[in-house]
């Protein structure tokens, strides 16, 4: 088949959604099919969304395309008789963050008529998908609760997770995530000053609020307990964080009401690392149960500190743990072979 | 600098100056800048959708980059502060085709205000660029003559200049093209009668369609020229082509008023061989000065015949010629330091 794939992006900016989008096109290439990609720029400003939604819409795509598979949004206005759309996430401050303080437009008739128009073109636009996919419960109860749609749970896989490997069971936890105060790096360096065995944190990302990073550098510093953490501040290659994952104790993922449950957790369960998560963390909790393939911990640096020394004191469930995370994946269908599938039934 | 090149698309339909995008935006990296290739799909057929698509243009945005090199219409609509455009065409069916057989848009009042609002438009929005490049002479006069609007050439260079380097002067004159009428290799083929000196003529490229691969092997079959012409009637690879250019006397390229020099001239040059092309063959007598970097002779057999002798009894007038045209390419600046050092400027 000839597929089209469209997504939006921020120029130079990565994340998720773009390796998602990369993986997919190499995954449809290896199942012997013909691959165009657009990567739409688009701007995170609320006050352009309503006209940029418009460009996309007005695009004609042509007659080549035997499907267009739709990625971040809003991607899936594109027009095309096949049509499916595996949805990332909503444009969160119209959404799931309105009535909060991360709500993106004021409450103003302005902001609530911009926003009504958002939802309209959500609404219309989606159902006119042959198929709607989601990449996690949390998401699909959205589309439901908000746009009263349907969809498949589809689970992003990684890519060639035979990369991840266990080596060694060493001393310390691995945080990898861009470091932001949504993915709460700071709630473990706080948990680290309560800890009672010598267990140590290394944090791998770009700090993408330079300030978050300079507090917390700090706060290890009053704490005492600046020689236990390393802050390893950029994109680390594939290669850097195989090897980081093969010898870490555990994994740490502990962001603030995620989508999904985010590739760190996946690539955890590959490399048989446990996991230590929150309650609050959102879709992480798709894959992870309390006791079973990690510590599900109330946010409080307190009961992080406790799962942390249990973990160092105990090697052997950790690694029981980890390799409970392994087993359970391979009942679960996420990987390419049932992604390509699906996207193309 | 962060910067997006900026080109159409029609999805799995690649060609015209698809090439020179990605070319582009590769040497933007490798000469130490952060790039991104943007594509955005175009239809014009028919003509309706030209006015959606520019429209929608016009509403999208570029964020996080701080300059747009877009090379056609109508993405060089696509707004931001700081544009400077290597311009390869216009919508030619609204200026040189209007009123010839390609002019496409309908000859109703319609059509006619369509062709109006293009023309404003393009004098509107081009007016207020940074910076107009263009890619040849030909695209500068029309852009002079369609809207007052002044440009500079910029020549695109030869992506891999690696690649072609001399080996020899050998006995043969070298044609690449695709083969078909007007790149009219039947007059190199009927030079082959009147050279006197021992030359071969070796012709590598696809023919366009199957009666122009008979024709020209009826033609060296009639005048028993089996011998001193070689048909390699098909697309042959890079490697293949470096090889050829290595050994070869001199290249042969005598198509009908082309708008540009062509790649095989710099290809030639790069391989420090002459060129030997005719009056009327357009935009390729820009390159070749006659008697210093090649010949320039008139569209006939005899004419061509004598500047096949002219090198092929005097090989080392060859080189010198060769030599030349290398050195009227870095005068001229169609060098990648010079296209980078001005589009970044």
């Amino acid at each position: 088949m000839k597929i089209l794939l469209a997504t939006t992006i921020l120029p130079f900016a990565k994340g998720g959604a773009t390796l998602l989008t990369n993986w997919l096109e190499k995954a449809l290439r290896s199942h012997g099919h013909e691959v165009d990609v657009l990567h739409l720029p688009f701007s995170p400003d609320p006050h352009d969304l309503l006209e940029q939604t418009l460009a996309l819409r007005l695009l004609d795509l042509g007659e080549q395309a035997d499907r267009l598979i739709t990625m971040r949004p809003p991607s899936y206005v594109l027009r095309h008789p096949q049509k499916v759309v595996w949805f990332i996430h909503h444009h969160r401050g119209l959404y799931d963050w309105w009535g909060t303080p991360y709500q993106a437009l004021p409450d103003t008739p302005e902001g609530h008529g911009l926003r009504n128009a958002v939802i309209r073109s959500d609404n219309q636009s989606l159902q006119e998908a042959r198929a709607l996919f989601v990449n996690s419960h949390v998401m699909a109860d959205r589309l439901s609760q908000f746009n009263q749609l349907s969809s498949e749970v589809l689970y992003p896989p990684v890519w060639a997770p035979e990369r991840f490997h266990n080596e060694a069971y060493d001393d310390y936890l691995l945080y990898v995530s861009r470091m932001v105060n949504h993915k709460r790096q700071h709630l473990a360096v706080e948990a680290l000053a309560y800890t009672k065995t010598p267990v140590r944190l290394v944090f791998a990302g770009p700090a993408e609020q330079p300030e978050y990073l300079a507090e917390m550098q700090a706060l290890a510093e009053r704490q005492g307990t600046k020689d236990r953490i390393r802050f390893l501040t950029r994109w680390i290659s594939e290669d850097e964080k195989v090897s980081l994952i093969a010898r870490c104790l555990a994994v740490v993922y502990i962001p603030l009401d995620e989508d999904s449950y985010g590739f760190p957790t996946l690539e955890a369960h590959h490399a048989e690392k446990a996991i230590i998560t929150t309650t609050d963390a959102g879709g992480v909790r798709e894959l992870v149960f309390d006791g079973q393939n990690g510590d599900v911990c109330e946010p409080s640096p307190e009961a992080l500190a406790e799962a942390m020394d249990r973990l160092y004191e105990d090697r052997q469930r950790a690694k029981q743990m980890g390799q409970a995370g392994r087993e359970r994946l391979s009942t679960l269908q996420i990987c390419w072979d049932h992604v390509v599938e699906r996207l193309l039934a | 600098m962060k910067i997006a090149v900026l080109n159409n698309c029609a999805p799995f339909v690649f060609g015209g100056a698809e090439h020179l995008a990605s070319a582009l935006t590769q040497k933007l990296r490798e000469y130490g800048h952060e790039s991104v290739l943007v594509r955005i799909p175009f239809q014009w057929n028919p003509p309706d959708k030209i006015l959606e698509s520019m429209l929608a243009c016009q509403m999208m945005r570029v964020p996080n980059v701080d300059r747009v090199i877009p090379i056609k219409f109508p993405v060089y609509l696509i707004p931001h502060e700081d544009k400077i455009l290597w311009l390869v065409h216009q919508f030619r069916q609204a200026y040189d085709f209007w009123g010839t057989p390609f002019q496409h848009i309908p000859d109703t009042p319609e059509g006619h205000r369509l062709r109006d609002v293009i023309i404003q438009t393009d004098n509107r929005h081009l007016a207020g660029v940074r910076q107009i490049y263009t890619n040849s002479h030909v695209t500068s006069d029309r852009l002079r003559h369609f809207n007052g609007l002044s440009s500079t050439v910029l020549y695109p260079p030869l992506e891999d200049v690696s690649r072609f380097a001399c080996r020899d002067y050998g006995d043969f004159i070298f044609c690449a093209s695709r083969i078909n009428q007007t790149k009219r290799q039947h007059l190199l083929v009927e030079a082959m009668r009147y050279v006197r000196s021992d030359v071969r003529l070796i012709l590598a490229g696809k023919p366009e369609d199957s009666e122009d691969l008979s024709r020209i092997r009826a033609l060296i079959a009639k005048h028993g020229l089996e011998r001193r012409v070689v048909l390699i009637p098909e697309f042959i690879t890079e490697e293949r082509k470096v090889e050829l250019f290595a050994d070869a006397l001199a290249c042969a390229y005598i198509p009908y008023d082309e708008d540009s020099y062509g790649y095989v001239t710099l290809e030639a040059y790069q391989a420090r061989k002459p060129v030997i092309t005719c009056t009327d063959s357009g935009g390729i007598t820009i390159l070749v000065k006659d008697g210093q970097t090649g010949y320039v002779t008139e569209p006939d057999p005899i004419a061509l015949a004598t500047a096949f002798d002219a090198v092929g009894e005097h090989r080392a007038r060859a080189r010198a010629l060769g030599e030349a045209g290398y050195a009227l390419v870095q005068e001229l600046g169609i060098t990648w330091d010079t296209v980078i050092a001005k589009l970044t400027a």
